[in-house]
C-alpha cells in the first residue's frame, strides 16, 4: 500500500509541484515583500523559515486528505476488501507515503531557504531532534487529514476540510511574534498546537532556548497522532462494514 | 371563462377587408436600430441577471476583501507598523485596488465561457454594433466592482479606518478604481478571445496578476523592500493606482500619481482593446 501511495505521487507531478511551489512563492513574499518592514529579532528569513516548513507539511496533508477521500468514492476500497491483506494497512499506507512524501518536500523547501539565505546555527544532533519533531508533526496531521479525507466522502470536500489545518500556521508564530497581535488572537496564537512545534523547531535550528516548547510540541503530536488514528480507524471500519 | 369580443367588425366578417400577412407585418414605421449605448447596457444587464441567477459569484468579491483584511490588520499589523490602527490607514486603500484588480479576470473567464457555449455567434448575428456584447459585459462588472468597494469600505470603518479625504475623496478614489478596472479588464478580454478553456484564462490571469498585487505598495512601503523590487514596485501601474488611491482617500494626493493612472488606463484600453476587437472580428 506504501509502494502504492508512493506511485499515484510520481503519476501525478503536477500535485507535488503545487505543494512545493506553494510555500516557496510564500516564502519569498514573506521574506522579500514584508521582510524588510516585519519587526522581528535577528534576520527575518531565519525566522520565518520554520513556518514554511510546517505551512509545507500542511499543504501536504491536504493532498493526503484528497487522495483518501478519492479511494472512498471510486470503489478501490471494496476490490482491496476482497484481498488477502490487512485492512489497516489502506489506511497505513497513506499515512505512510504522507509522511515519505511530507519530509522530501520539507528538505526541497529546506533547500530553497537556504539559497535564499537561511542559515541554521545548530550542531548536527539539534538537526536530528527538528527532524523528528517535523517528522512527528507530519505524522499527526497526516492520521487527521487520513481521519478527514474519509469523513469529507468526496475530494472536493476533503480539499475543504483541510484547509483548517493549512490556516493554522498564519495564526501562530510562524510569521509574526504572537505579542504582536491583539489580546484575543495573541492568547489563541500561544495556546495552539502549532505555535510550540514551530518554536520548537526553530529553537533547534538557530540554536535559541527552547523553555518547554519540545514537551508540548511532542504532547500535542502525539494527541493529534492517536486521536487522528483512532478517529480514522473507527470511520473506516463503520464505512467498510457491509 | 367567458371570451369578450372586442369592439368593431371580427376579421372573418363579410364587412371587413381580408388581412394578409404582409400587412401585419408591414402596418407601422421600421423601429430605429438600437444604438451602441442601448445595446451595451442590454449586454450589461444579461451580465447582472447572471449574477441573479447564481449568486455564488458573489463570493470573491465579498469574502476576498473581508478575509485579506482581517488577516493583515490582526495578524501581521503589529509586527508591520507598530499597531493595528495604523496599519489599517494604510493598508485599506490598497485591499481595496487588490480586490477590484483581482476580480476582473472574472471578466475573461465569462466571455470564455459564453464563446465555449457557442452564444458569441449568435450575438454577431444580431444587427447590434459590434463590440457591444463585449463592452456590455465590462459595463455589467463594474456592479460586481461597487459591491467590492462597499464591504471593504464598510468593514474598514467598523476596524477603525479613518479616511482623512472624507467622503468626496473616497468617492474619487472609488471612480479612480473603476476606471482602471474597466481598462484593465481589456487584458483578460483579450485572452477570451484565444484561448481555448475557462481554466486558462484564469491560470494566465493568476500568473500576471499574483506578482502585480503582492510586488506593489499594497501592504508595506516599497523602502524597505530590496533594491531590485523596489525597482519593479516603482514601474508597477498597480503600485500607481494604489498611490493615487491612498492620496485620494487620506487627501493627500498629486497630480502625478493620477496622472499616471490616466496614462495607464488609456494604455491598456487602446492596446488591449484594440487587439480584443481584432481578435473579435477575426472570430465571424
Amino acid at each position: 500500500m506504501l509502494r502504492r501511495s508512493l506511485r499515484h505521487t510520481l503519476r501525478s507531478p503536477e500535485t507535488m509541484i503545487t505543494t512545493i511551489a506553494l510555500p516557496i512563492v510564500i516564502l519569498l513574499m514573506f521574506v522579500y515583500v514584508f521582510g524588510g518592514a516585519m519587526n522581528v529579532d535577528g534576520a527575518y528569513i531565519d525566522y520565518v523559515v520554520p513556518g514554511i516548513i510546517l505551512l509545507c507539511a500542511g499543504f501536504g496533508a491536504g493532498s493526503t486528505a484528497v487522495s483518501v477521500a478519492t479511494d472512498m468514492s471510486n470503489g478501490i476500497i471494496d476490490r482491496f476488501r476482497t484481498l488477502a491483506i490487512s485492512r489497516a494497512s489502506v489506511l497505513t499506507g497513506h499515512v505512510a507515503g504522507s509522511v515519505i512524501r511530507n519530509l522530501v518536500m520539507t528538505g526541497l523547501v529546506i533547500c530553497v531557504a537556504v539559497l535564499l539565505g537561511f542559515r541554521p546555527t545548530t550542531d548536527p544532533v539539534r538537526w536530528l531532534g527538528a527532524i523528528a519533531v517535523l517528522a512527528l508533526f507530519i505524522l499527526a496531521i497526516s492520521w487527521l487529514s487520513v481521519a478527514l479525507g474519509l469523513v469529507a466522502g468526496t475530494p472536493e470536500a476533503a480539499n475543504g476540510f483541510t484547509f483548517v489545518i493549512m490556516f493554522l500556521p498564519y495564526v501562530s508564530s510562524a510569521f509574526v511574534p504572537p505579542e504582536s497581535m491583539p489580546n484575543a488572537l495573541h492568547w489563541f496564537a500561544e495556546n495552539q498546537p502549532v505555535t510550540p512545534i514551530i518554536e520548537t523547531v526553530r529553537g533547534l535550528l538557530m540554536g535559541t532556548a527552547i523553555g518547554n516548547s519540545a514537551v508540548l510540541a511532542v504532547a500535542w503530536c502525539v494527541g493529534i497522532s492517536v486521536l487522528g488514528y483512532l478517529w480514522a480507524r473507527a470511520l473506516f471500519r463503520k464505512k467498510t462494514a457491509r | 371563462m367567458t371570451a369578450t369580443k372586442s369592439a368593431g367588425a371580427s376579421p372573418s366578417s363579410p364587412s371587413a377587408p381580408a388581412l394578409t400577412v404582409a400587412d401585419v407585418l408591414q402596418s407601422g414605421p421600421r423601429p430605429p436600430a438600437p444604438g451602441p449605448l442601448s445595446t451595451s447596457l442590454s449586454f450589461a444587464w444579461r451580465a447582472l441577471l447572471k449574477i441573479k441567477h447564481v449568486p455564488e459569484q458573489l463570493f470573491d468579491v465579498t469574502m476576498f476583501p473581508i478575509m485579506f483584511t482581517l488577516m493583515f490588520t490582526y495578524l501581521f499589523g503589529g509586527a508591520l507598523a507598530g499597531s493595528t490602527n495604523a496599519y489599517i490607514q494604510y493598508l485599506l486603500p490598497g485591499i481595496l485596488v487588490q480586490t477590484i484588480v483581482m476580480i476582473t479576470m472574472y471578466t475573461g473567464l465569462t466571455i470564455n465561457k459564453d464563446i465555449e457555449k457557442g452564444v458569441f455567434d449568435r450575438f454577431r448575428s444580431l444587427p447590434i454594433w459590434r463590440p457591444s456584447p463585449l463592452v456590455g459585459a465590462l459595463f455589467g462588472d463594474v456592479v460586481r466592482y461597487i459591491i467590492a468597494i462597499t464591504v471593504s469600505l464598510v468593514l474598514g470603518l467598523i476596524i477603525g479606518f479613518r479616511p482623512q479625504g472624507g467622503v468626496l475623496g473616497v468617492l474619487a478614489a472609488a471612480g479612480l478604481l473603476l476606471m482602471f478596472s474597466f481598462s484593465i479588464s481589456w487584458i483578460w478580454t483579450m485572452f477570451a478571445m484565444f484561448l481555448r478553456t475557462e481554466q486558462a484564462v484564469m491560470g494566465v490571469s493568476m500568473f500576471i496578476l499574483f506578482p502585480l498585487t503582492f510586488a506593489s505598495n499594497i501592504f508595506v512601503d516599497p523602502v524597505t523592500m530590496p533594491g531590485w523590487l523596489q525597482a519593479f514596485v516603482k514601474v508597477n501601474p498597480i503600485s500607481h493606482l494604489v498611490t493615487a488611491t491612498r492620496g485620494l482617500m487620506q487627501g493627500t494626493t498629486e497630480i502625478r500619481d493620477m496622472a499616471a493612472v490616466f496614462g495607464w488606463s488609456a494604455f491598456f484600453v487602446l492596446v488591449f482593446g484594440t487587439v480584443t476587437m481584432r481578435l473579435y472580428n477575426k472570430k465571424s
